[in-house]
């Protein structure tokens, strides 16, 4: 499995018009005529591109476990859908961290006594509301 | 420190009482939306049936909806957790697993084929024992995966288009062959109408030099019969005289000579009564002129033209070699 797109070097989305372009312009006639084939029709380029899409996923998935090398991914798939690796750390350690950092917050609330903050500051809001609207009705009186 | 809220699947795992089995099937459910011509219940069925040891104990509605997303974080994740925890059995076991689910007597899709491979990658499961364990399985080699990105795959699975493409070709020749034959048909027309247009200029040519011949040959007759007209005035003349004079004489009247032997002198330029050295040296000097190797140089036509003339002339000569 080759990825063509990448081969006449246009971009999976291409419109049928770009990729009719693409193909006159080839000069490989190999892959032109296969371009023709998988690309030109519809019913050929849909299942072109389910198995694409699965196999850039693939690709990417590879790139960011270090498995580009492996002894399974050899040839022209190996070739075609091998990413440069980006630089997405590792999901479990991301995940370990969000934990982690969850964890703290969630203790740090609990020691100190979030609830019971929580109401504090709102009696300090509220009396403090209470005073200035006393202090402005004592002024409107006394204007 | 990301603030990003946490995943469905990250929330599934977080809840899981074992992080491996909810990993692995998270990957068996991957499979499994791979896998062609299978129901969603199906599909559920058989993970539920495949999984049924496992002690993730939570739902596996959810697994499967993040599995149809193809959500690549959660897969990614999955499949860390399963290469940092899966112990060699256990990764044995797993591809086990995947390759039961993704084929079950059907077909091995395109799609599976690479995850499987991704699966052995992952698990450090070499290729032979990938193989062996396939076959073992399934009853069949592994193989490699078809190409869908060449020709020679769809000829095999798309026969149709092809068979039809190959008709509406074959439709196509017929019709520029037929528009060929039609344009040389025309062509032949044209050129048979030239050929024949040709013709008519050439007789019309011939009647010419036919009517100028005639018109020649008719003054000729007419100076004859002005002529004779003359010799019978003057036969008459003299006659007249002769009787005058009394003496009754026969005169001595010649024919005219026939028609033919004037028109051979006229063709040889002599007039009628020409001697026979005269008749000779006439056809020399035109046998001369008209000598069909003169126009040798020129067209086809001038050299025919001048072959019907020299033959006129030579059959003239002939006749008036044999009656004279």
């Amino acid at each position: 499995m080759r990825d063509l797109y990448q081969r006449l070097s246009l971009s999976s989305a291409a419109s049928e018009h770009d990729i009719q372009n693409a193909v006159e312009r080839c000069q490989n006639s190999a892959l032109r005529q296969d371009a023709e084939t998988v690309l030109a029709v519809n019913a050929h380029r849909e299942a072109y591109d389910t198995l694409h899409q699965t196999l850039n996923d693939i690709g990417c998935l590879r790139a960011r476990l270090g498995l580009t090398h492996g002894a399974h991914w050899q040839g022209d798939v190996a070739n075609d859908f091998s990413l440069p690796p980006d630089h997405a750390i590792s999901r479990h350690d991301e995940l370990v961290d969000r934990v982690s950092n969850a964890v703290s917050l969630y203790n740090r609330w609990r020691r100190w006594r979030g609830p019971w903050l929580l109401v504090a500051m709102f009696a300090t809001g509220a009396g403090i509301g209470i005073v200035v609207g006393f202090a402005l009705c004592l002024g409107l009186a006394a204007g | 420190m990301s603030m990003a809220r946490f995943s469905p699947f990250e929330l599934v795992l977080l809840k899981s009482r074992s992080q491996v089995d909810t990993a692995t099937l998270l990957l068996l459910a991957w499979v499994l939306v791979h896998r062609q011509h299978v129901s969603e219940g199906q599909r559920r069925r058989r993970l539920a049936q495949v999984t049924a040891r496992f002690r993730h104990g939570h739902e596996l509605g959810p697994v499967m909806g993040i599995a149809h997303s193809q959500d690549l974080q959660a897969i990614q994740l999955a499949a860390e957790i399963l290469r940092k925890e899966c112990s060699k059995e256990r990764s044995l076991s797993v591809l086990h697993q995947s390759i039961t689910v993704a084929t079950d007597d059907g077909e091995l899709s395109l799609a599976n084929h690479y995850i499987l491979r991704f699966l052995a990658d992952l698990l450090n499961v070499t290729p032979t024992t990938l193989s062996t364990l396939f076959y073992e399985l399934t009853g069949r080699p592994m193989g490699t995966p078809e190409d869908p990105s060449r020709h020679a795959y769809w000829q095999q699975h798309n026969p149709d288009y092809f068979s039809q493409k190959a008709h509406e070709a074959a439709a196509e020749q017929q019709a520029r062959e037929a528009a060929e034959r039609q344009a040389r048909e025309q062509a032949e027309q044209r050129e048979q109408k030239k050929k024949r247009r040709q013709q008519e200029k050439q007789r019309q040519q011939e009647q010419a030099h036919a009517r100028k011949e005639q018109t020649r040959q008719e003054r000729e007759r007419q100076r004859q019969r002005d002529e004779q007209q003359r010799r019978e005035q003057a036969q008459q003349e003299q006659a007249r005289h002769e009787r005058a004079q009394g003496g009754q004489r026969q005169s001595s009247y010649t024919p005219p000579p026939p028609d033919r032997t004037t028109r051979a002198l006229a063709v040889l330029g002599l007039p009628p009564g020409a001697s026979r050295g005269d008749v000779r040296l006439a056809y020399r000097r035109m046998a001369q002129l008209h000598h069909p190797d003169r126009f040798f140089s020129e067209s086809e036509h001038q050299v025919a033209l001048a072959s019907a003339r020299f033959q006129r002339i030579k059959n003239a000569y002939d006749y008036l070699m044999q009656t004279y």
